[in-house]
């Protein structure tokens, strides 16, 4: 009886460390695996002097980029001189890319470091030059969801809350703002954050936490007094 | 509500996607691009347009083996150039003789004797010793040959014949 009981238990533990084993080979098989760049093609016909694949890359990355530069720098025409600057140096490395990381992540290290750079010459002296709010936030369900819950948001033009948020992500260090930029805005991973900035997993968790406190604080103010 | 929790600010930063420029302005971007890289490349000095032209069409040509190995190509081309100097430069070998033995034909029964054919007693000296190439040889191995222009034998001319 004792042997009949003990037989299925056995069998229990042997499928489940099986199946463990199984979820963990599959797991390691995922991560041997290379993973296939989407621009691989095109990163190779560049290479090959193929000037109009790097045009196509531009295309692609000139919306996302602008973005993180653009949320890094709270200004228009430095933005664009920086962008400008990032596909030119882009195309001059291009040649050296042996692909052991993804183009996406290689572009986007380029950009936060000549935005860290830019951001450190130009120092405190600058003036907020923002892009227009697209009408099209009327609709964004989160914007009116924002307006339904808080008064601040829904008392304050959206203009002003435009200019507040900038004024209090300039108010971080360019380090934390990076973080913030590429998980908030961009709605990047921490990995993928990790890999761009080379950083641990860890470090970016806590400058994002950091970050948010002093956000909390910086928009305290904003809570207080919506209209300025 | 006392502040904006995280939720509120995650929210509220992701509003800044709403942030767009001009319109029209992804698309000119290109075309920005190209002009300012063209104005880039015009500020370049000719010889490295010329270069840099000259890469992108060996590129275009796959001739990946010639730009991949340009150290071969370059330590080929100098190792020729070295080659050429000094098979140039090589002084051009005079017309040499190697001295032979010297030729002293004294007969065996001279060495030593008075010879009274001629009016004045006179003695053959011989002044240098007789000896055959070979054991010069043998004797100086360090020495290396010595050679005399035209054939003129100078240091071993017999000088002190009376």
């Amino acid at each position: 009886m004792n042997s009949s009981v003990a037989l299925p238990a056995r069998r229990i533990s042997d499928l489940l460390s099986s199946g463990l084993e199984a979820r963990a080979k599959s797991k390691r098989y995922a991560m041997d695996q290379p993973r296939t760049d989407p621009d691989q093609e095109l990163v190779k016909r560049t290479q090959a002097g193929d000037a109009g694949a790097f045009d196509e890359l531009v295309i692609k990355y000139t919306p996302r980029l602008y973005g993180l530069v653009y949320n890094m720098t709270s200004n228009h025409e430095d933005t664009n001189d920086l962008l400008q600057d990032i596909f030119a140096k882009a195309y001059k490395a291009i040649r050296g890319f042996r692909g052991k990381s993804s183009f996406y992540t290689w572009i986007h290290s380029i950009a936060v470091n000549m935005s860290l750079n830019f951001l450190k010459k130009r120092g405190r002296r600058f003036q907020l030059s923002l892009d227009d709010v697209d009408a099209s936030i009327q609709n964004d369900k989160e914007f009116l969801e924002l307006t339904a819950t808080s008064s601040p948001v829904r008392e304050a033009d959206l203009s002003e809350l435009q200019r507040r948020l900038n004024e209090a992500m300039m108010k971080l260090s360019d380090e934390h703002r990076a973080v913030v930029t590429m998980f908030h805005i961009q709605g990047m991973p921490h990995a993928e954050i990790s890999k761009i900035l080379r950083v641990s997993e860890g470090t970016v968790r806590s400058r994002l936490f950091y970050a948010n406190r002093q956000l909390q604080n910086y928009l305290d103010e904003f809570r207080k007094n919506p209209v300025s | 509500m006392d502040e904006f929790n995280d939720s509120e600010i995650a929210r509220l930063l992701r509003l800044k996607r709403y942030e767009q420029p001009p319109p029209g302005y992804f698309e000119n971007f290109l075309h920005e691009f190209h002009r300012r890289q063209r104005d880039e490349l015009l500020r370049q000095p000719l010889w490295r347009i010329c270069l840099e032209r000259a890469h992108t069409f060996m590129l275009q040509l796959n001739v990946r083996s010639l730009t991949s190995y340009p150290a071969a190509v370059t330590a080929v081309l100098v190792c020729g150039a070295v080659i050429s100097l000094k098979i140039y430069q090589q002084p051009e070998t005079p017309r040499v003789a190697l001295q032979s033995p010297p030729a002293i034909s004294v007969p065996a029964s001279a060495e030593g004797e008075w010879n009274l054919a001629s009016p004045v007693a006179t003695q053959i000296l011989r002044t240098q010793p007789v000896r055959s190439f070979h054991e010069s040889a043998q004797t100086h191995r360090a020495a290396p040959p010595r050679y005399v222009l035209d054939s003129v034998p100078v240091s071993y001319e017999p000088t002190f014949r009376f």
